[in-house]
């Protein structure tokens, strides 16, 4: 026993000295996504911050790539109340969810000036009424369609319906419309932007379930619709993510896409797209009753509740939050700012390969995702329902019904039901 | 009666205790902890993402919940179904696949190697592999059936609830047929060839030695490889995962995919395990009612 006990002990003490003693440099973790160019921007924005605060030295804590692994990784730290990373990029989708559970710290007492942030954005890093995360960059839902057959963006859903039947039944593309309908995250945005567009929302203001009311459900007839009877989106389309998607549209089979604006510079890359200079973007178009709808998605700041340095990693959310960074990081990875006033800049218009006032237009239709902290967990139930509804298993009256009794339940075993009453 | 015999046995049978002893305790912590731990958790309602509720003790409220949830009842059927239509096919297929090698004269080394490389493909490359050649716009399954008109234009065989299964029971059984066959050309090669040529002799013609001779004799082999192949059905997972996700919908998702869901992305470790707990019961149930059948066909071999 006692030959296995010492090594163990030594590897524990190791490990504490490794983490810096009094007298070192402070230590300082930020973690977050490092895809493609993400990886470059960060290290240098880190090395940047370094520079302005000698003493203290900034880590990056590489992470999984794929979001939902990052989220599950959050998740096992936080719960063991480590204290690194110090700051951690959420999804606009996570904050609620971190901000109940009290793993990242409230930013009321540092006072954060968010007046210049897109309101979306905001409301999502928001939690009860406090400020929870800042808004670092955010990501739209947008309908891309093509010049070279239409001349302008459909101005409501009926046209659109129209102009994709017309191409198909003109034989000039192979699909009308193809968007994300695989049973994952993707597929909950593309139905948020049909229930803006008539008018309908998962939660209301109160909080209440609303995903079964007449709105929604002609929100999931019309996609079920699109798919079966009007035969504009193609059925392998409710396999696809956003690359199969992209791939549909860059090789010229669809008249139309609905995809996030990292698609436009892959779209413009004429070595590998057929569709070079013959695209445009708007927000998806309104239906009856309702508006354009942009689905809202990017990433926020927060600081860990058991930080060591709640202070300097609070002044490290700030830098990389600031104009400067952002500006940095639209021209490098082509992220969108969260912050209002940069639109107004030729900087930012200069930096983004997307034309300034296109974006602008969806980022006026953006709507958050229902702030909840069992979002992901109401995402998952409806990523069923509507899958099966639009895989014909189900009607979508009856798919919404049971994916709001069941978001109902949810959120009574979680203590989180608004008032009112629970079936 | 105590003579220095039983003397030594005794000492012998405590000899072996010991030095079993680490091996035991190795067991249980690797094997018998685990699942205690789990059926401990699935007595308490506990959500990672969930602090403020805590961790208390529910009692079975976790399997009464999984009792009124339509998605874990689906599962369990989509489970059994798999079982009951793969394992048959994997047994015609590889009790065929035996005879073959058992009567090739030639090439058999070569025979035998060509059948086991499905099986020695990780899972997860062949459900990948399986999931290419069921493309809907350019798999080498669905092209041909398109050009010929059996499948319409928009046909996509992981949009449509039951066609989705197609892919997950033939990747199953493409993988796992050379492992029956392997397990029952070691059968074929305990029979003495003797009784054959007897029968032979006798005037009874390939197909009745096969079916009085062969098949009775093969018996305890072909029960193991059931059993094996079913307690394996059972814990599918990474095929469904790989192949559709359990969707369209969850159309095709087993009981271990549903619980991992539950555990590792909602993240509910109370539930989740009570659903693991379910599985674990669900197989252990099967094995022991395997374990009969596999003892009264050796017994009735042996009577």
């Amino acid at each position: 026993m006692n030959r296995l006990l010492l090594p163990c002990l030594l590897v524990v003490a190791a490990g504490a000295a490794a983490c810096g003693g009094p007298g070192g440099p402070t230590r300082l973790t930020f973690s977050g996504s490092a895809l493609g160019p993400e990886a470059e921007i960060v290290r240098r924005q880190l090395v940047r911050f370094g520079e302005r605060h000698p003493g203290v030295q900034v880590e990056l804590r590489v992470t999984p790539d794929a979001a939902d692994q990052r989220h599950q990784l959050y998740v096992q730290w936080l719960n063991a109340r480590v204290p690194d990373p110090d700051v951690l990029q959420l999804d606009v989708i996570w904050t609620a969810e971190f901000a109940a559970a009290g793993w990242i710290l409230p930013l009321d007492s540092v006072a954060p000036d968010v007046n210049d942030f897109l309101p979306a954005a905001l409301a999502a890093s928001r939690w009860r009424g406090t400020q929870y995360a800042v808004p670092w960059f955010v990501d739209v839902g947008l309908l891309y369609w093509r010049t070279d057959l239409f001349s302008a963006p459909p101005s409501s859903l009926v046209e659109l319906q129209h102009a994709a039947r017309g191409v198909l039944d003109a034989g000039a593309t192979r699909f009308g419309l193809v968007w994300q309908g695989a049973r994952y995250e993707g597929l909950v945005t593309v139905f948020l932007e049909h229930l803006g567009a008539f008018g309908g929302a998962i939660l209301d203001a109160q909080g209440r379930v609303v995903v079964d009311e007449p709105e929604a459900i002609r929100a999931l007839t019309f996609m079920c619709d699109a798919v079966k009877a009007d035969g504009f989106v193609p059925p392998s389309a409710l396999t696809w993510q956003e690359e199969q998607v992209r791939f549909a549209f860059q090789n010229g089979d669809a008249a139309f896409m609905r995809n996030w604006p990292y698609a436009w510079a892959l779209l413009q890359d004429g070595t590998e797209s057929r569709v070079e200079n013959r695209f445009a973007v708007a927000p998806f178009p309104a239906g009856e009753n309702g508006r354009p709808t942009a689905a809202l998605g990017g990433a926020e700041l927060a600081v860990n509740a058991h930080s060591a340095n709640p202070a300097l990693a609070w002044e490290l959310v700030t830098f990389l939050t600031a104009p400067e960074q952002m500006l940095e990081r639209a021209r490098l990875a082509a992220q969108l700012p969260a912050r209002r006033s940069l639109y107004d800049t030729a900087a930012l218009a200069e930096a983004l390969p997307i034309p300034l006032d296109q974006v602008r237009q969806a980022l006026d239709a953006a709507a958050s995702r229902p702030v909840s902290p069992v979002y992901t967990e109401m995402s998952e139930i409806l990523q069923v329902r509507l899958h099966r509804a639009l895989t014909g298993q189900e009607p979508p009256e009856a798919a919404l019904r049971a994916a709001a009794r069941e978001i109902r339940t949810l959120l009574a075993r979680s203590g989180l039901a608004a008032e009112g009453p629970v079936p | 009666m105590n003579g220095p015999a039983t003397t030594i046995a005794r000492t012998d049978a405590r000899l072996a205790r010991r030095l079993v002893a680490p091996t035991l305790t190795l067991i249980l912590l690797v094997s018998l902890v685990p699942i205690v731990a789990t059926g401990w958790e699935a007595l308490h309602g506990h959500d990672l993402r969930l602090p403020w509720l805590g961790r208390p003790f529910v009692g079975l409220a976790n399997f009464v919940e999984a009792t009124g949830d339509q998605r874990a009842g689906s599962a369990v059927l989509h489970t059994a179904a798999f079982a009951l239509v793969s394992v048959p096919l994997e047994l015609a297929l590889g009790l065929a696949l035996a005879l073959v090698m058992h009567t090739a004269v030639r090439g058999r080394a070569a025979i035998r190697v060509a059948a086991l490389l499905p099986w020695a493909i990780p899972t997860v490359v062949a459900a990948l592999v399986w999931r290419f050649m069921f493309d809907a716009q350019a798999g080498i399954v669905t092209s041909p059936l398109r050009a010929v008109g059996l499948v319409g234009e928009s046909f996509d065989w992981f949009v449509h609830p039951l066609a989705a299964w197609v892919p997950i029971i033939g990747a199953d059984v493409w993988k796992t047929t050379p492992f029956v066959a392997i397990l029952l050309l070691a059968g074929l090669q305990t029979i003495d060839p003797a009784l054959d040529e007897a029968a032979q002799i006798d005037g009874a013609g390939p197909i009745r030695r096969f079916i009085t001779i062969t098949l009775p004799l093969l018996g305890p082999a072909l029960v193991v490889a059931a059993a094996f192949r079913t307690l394996d059905a059972l814990r599918l997972f990474d095929l469904a995962y790989v192949l559709t996700g359990g969707g369209p919908g969850t159309s095709t998702e087993p009981l271990s995919l549903y619980a991992f869901i539950a555990l590792m992305q909602r993240l509910r470790f109370g539930y989740g395990s009570a659903l693991s707990v379910m599985v674990f019961l669900l197989t252990f149930v099967v094995a022991l009612l395997w374990v009969r059948v596999l003892g009264r066909s050796v017994a009735g071999e042996r009577a």
